[in-house]
Formats: structure tokens, sequence, C-alpha cells
């Protein structure tokens, strides 16, 4: 495979992206265009479909057809194509607002009806467009504009989430783990009914600058050191260790095949 | 093969000097007419996928393409007898 042929998923004319210099979102679009690639589909009978924030302005930068929906929504469009036309390869990109806070709804019965699709959340720990509002994602402690002496509140553990409401694949990287992150998408582009990838990236502008990680290259040596492989921590609670309290879990978090909706015959 | 950084699309994040095991992208110091200080290449022909690509027929290593968020970094084809022009210091 040569590099060239990933310069036709995306659009010429509207390169470089508005992502903010550094940006993590950038990162996940070349991954997933990768696994896209990887997987043989083609350009026409594939469909990129995101909602509103920057993440979500990924599939304007994409060559194929897409739908950029109103917020938290694009799961219920997604939904819509899918059903309309189950020969399509549905790929959904989300952000932790869009996906966890406004259409958290729609996210979980997604989960539960299992519809044929993969969903990909930039999980950048903050309302990123907006101008920095704190998510369901914030992590305790962390400043945002509407937390300015930290947040306070639990945060929504994505992947553990799409598990519970049952979707069939589930996943956790970090822009930084780009190998495995495609490897992660690909896996869920193969699985039959929904795949839900979460990829932490780093939000320089919105995030970083509040918590003391204004430089790009700081947050992402900051989610290396911090993201721990599900197996470590499994390990560690055997052991009866501590588990530190800012870590996040990286991994597989399940891949399992109920029935799903929405396979074509 | 050629590693070649796209100066109209790099935003100068410098992500690509941190993951390179050859360290080839080092930190820029000049404005490009952009306004942005893109990395300069530190002796580029070390790259992995530069020497190896042909030999192998598929992409090697490729870790500073994946990272970079403004998809700028890719691979040019060389002519093998091209012309170059060699400033001699005499
Ligand atoms: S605000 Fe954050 S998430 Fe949005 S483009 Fe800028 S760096 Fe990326
Ligand atoms: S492909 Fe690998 S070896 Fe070559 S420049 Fe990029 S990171 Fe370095
Ligand atoms: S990672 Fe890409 S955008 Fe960032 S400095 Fe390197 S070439 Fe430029």
């Amino acid at each position: 495979m040569s590099t060239e042929t990933y310069e036709k998923w995306y659009r010429q004319d509207r390169l470089p992206h508005i992502y903010c210099t550094g940006c993590g979102n950038g990162t996940v679009m070349n991954c997933t265009i990768k696994a896209v690639d990887a997987m043989g589909w083609e350009i026409d009978d594939t469909i990129f479909i995101s909602g509103i924030g920057c993440s979500s302005r990924a599939p304007g930068y994409i060559t194929t057809d897409s739908l950029h929906t109103t917020h938290g929504r694009a799961l219920a469009f997604a939904t819509g194509v899918k059903m309309a036309n189950p020969d399509l390869h549905v790929v959904v990109f989300t952000g932790d607002g869009d996906l966890s806070a406004i259409g958290g709804n729609h996210f979980i019965h997604a989960c539960r009806r299992n519809i044929d699709m993969t969903v990909i959340c930039m999980n950048n720990m903050i309302y990123g467009m907006t101008g920095g509002q704190g998510s369901p994602c914030t992590p305790v402690g962390k400043i945002s504009t509407t937390t300015p002496y930290g947040a306070t509140e639990p945060v929504f553990d994505l992947a553990e989430l799409a598990v519970a409401a049952g979707a069939n694949y589930a996943a956790r990287w970090t822009s930084y783990h780009v190998a495995e992150l495609i490897k992660a998408i690909g896996a869920g582009l193969e699985t039959p009914g929904l795949s839900f990838i979460e990829a932490m990236v780093q939000c320089p502008t919105a995030y970083g600058r509040r918590n003391k990680l204004r430089q790009v290259g700081e947050q992402v040596e900051y989610m290396r050191s911090h993201a721990m492989l599900l197996a470590k921590k499994a390990r560690l609670e055997e052991q009866g260790k501590e588990i530190p309290e800012d870590m996040f879990t990286v991994g597989e978090f399940v891949r399992r095949y109920r029935p799903a909706m929405g396979v074509p015959k | 093969m050629r590693l070649v950084i796209d100066e109209r699309r790099c935003k100068g994040c410098n992500l690509c000097t941190t993951v390179c095991p050859y360290h080839i992208f080092q930190e820029g110091r000049n404005l490009n007419e952009r306004g942005i200080i893109v990395p300069v290449l530190d002796r580029p022909e070390r790259c992995t996928n530069c020497r190896l690509r042909h030999l192998y027929g598929r992409q090697l290593c490729g870790a500073c393409q994946l990272i970079c968020p403004d998809q700028a970094i890719f691979w040019e084809e060389e002519d093998p007898y091209a012309t170059k022009k060699v400033v001699i210091e005499y």
C-alpha cells in the first residue's frame, strides 16, 4: 500500500484543516483513514457522520459522502442511514461532549440495538469548540471555564458504558498510541454490530492551556505516561495493589458477537 | 524515496520531532512565509521507509506520518538520474 493512496480520501481543497496546532483530532483522522483504506472500502460505499464540535468537523475533510448533523444526534442520523441502506459502511466521528452529554441517550440506545456501525469518539475531556466548558469526561480537579475551581463530578468511562449498554466491540487508546489505535479501529470496522473506539486526544487550546499542559508535547507525554493497560490493571487488582487515581485504562474492553441490527444479508 | 514536509499544511506542532527513532525531525528556527516554524530534516535519507520501502514493497515505520495531525508528511519518488544542484564552497 503506498502512502499516496491516502490522499484520495482527503479533500485537497479543504486542507489544511481548521484544528489548532497540535490538536489530536487530526491524528485520529489519519488512523481512521488508514484503517478504512486497509479494509478495502471504496469512497462511494463509505459514509462518515458527525454531530457538532471540533471532532465533528472531520468528515468535512474526507472525500466520501458525509452528514454533519445537529448536536449529539450523529448516532440517530447514522441509525437512519444504516437502516435505509444496510450496504453502506457507516463510520461516526464524535466527541466526548457530543456523545456523552447531549447525545448520551442516543449512545446507549445505539449500543443496545447494536446497529452495525463504527463509532469513533475523540475524547479531549472538554468542550473545545465552544470555549472550554467542562464535559462529563473532564477529570476530577481539572480546570475548565465552567469549573474554575476544578471539576468535582465523577467522570463517565465511555468504553465501560458501551460495554454495559451492549456494544459488540469497545476499545480505548490515545492519539499517542497510533499503531494500536489503527488496529482497534480496524477490528471495530470488521466486527458486525456497534463498535465503539474511544481515542483520548490532546487539546492544547481549551484543555492543556488551563491545566498546565500548554505545550502539545507535554500533553502527549501525559497521555503516554498515564495510560494503563487493562491487563496491568487486572494484575494490580489481583495482587491487591493500589491503582493510582490519575491513571486511565487503555486496551480492548470487549469483543463479542451479540445479534446485530442492520448487517447486510 | 524522499521524505518531505508539506509547508502549506504543517502548523509547526513539533509532534513529529518526538516520535522518530532516528530524530530526523529537528525543531526549526526560521519562520516560513506562512509564519510557521516548520521542523527541519536532519539527514532524512536515514529514514527506514526511505531506504527499504522498495525492497519490502510496503510502507515501513511511518510513525511520523501517522502522528502528524495535519497530514503534512509524505514520501516522494526520487528520480535516480535527476540532476542535483550542489553548492561547492571554495
Ligand atoms: S479547541 Fe481543542 S479539540 Fe478543538 S481544534 Fe483546538 S485543540 Fe483541537
Ligand atoms: S517513517 Fe519512521 S524513521 Fe522515517 S522519518 Fe518517520 S518516524 Fe522517522
Ligand atoms: S507533526 Fe506535522 S504539523 Fe506538526 S510539526 Fe511535524 S510536520 Fe508539522
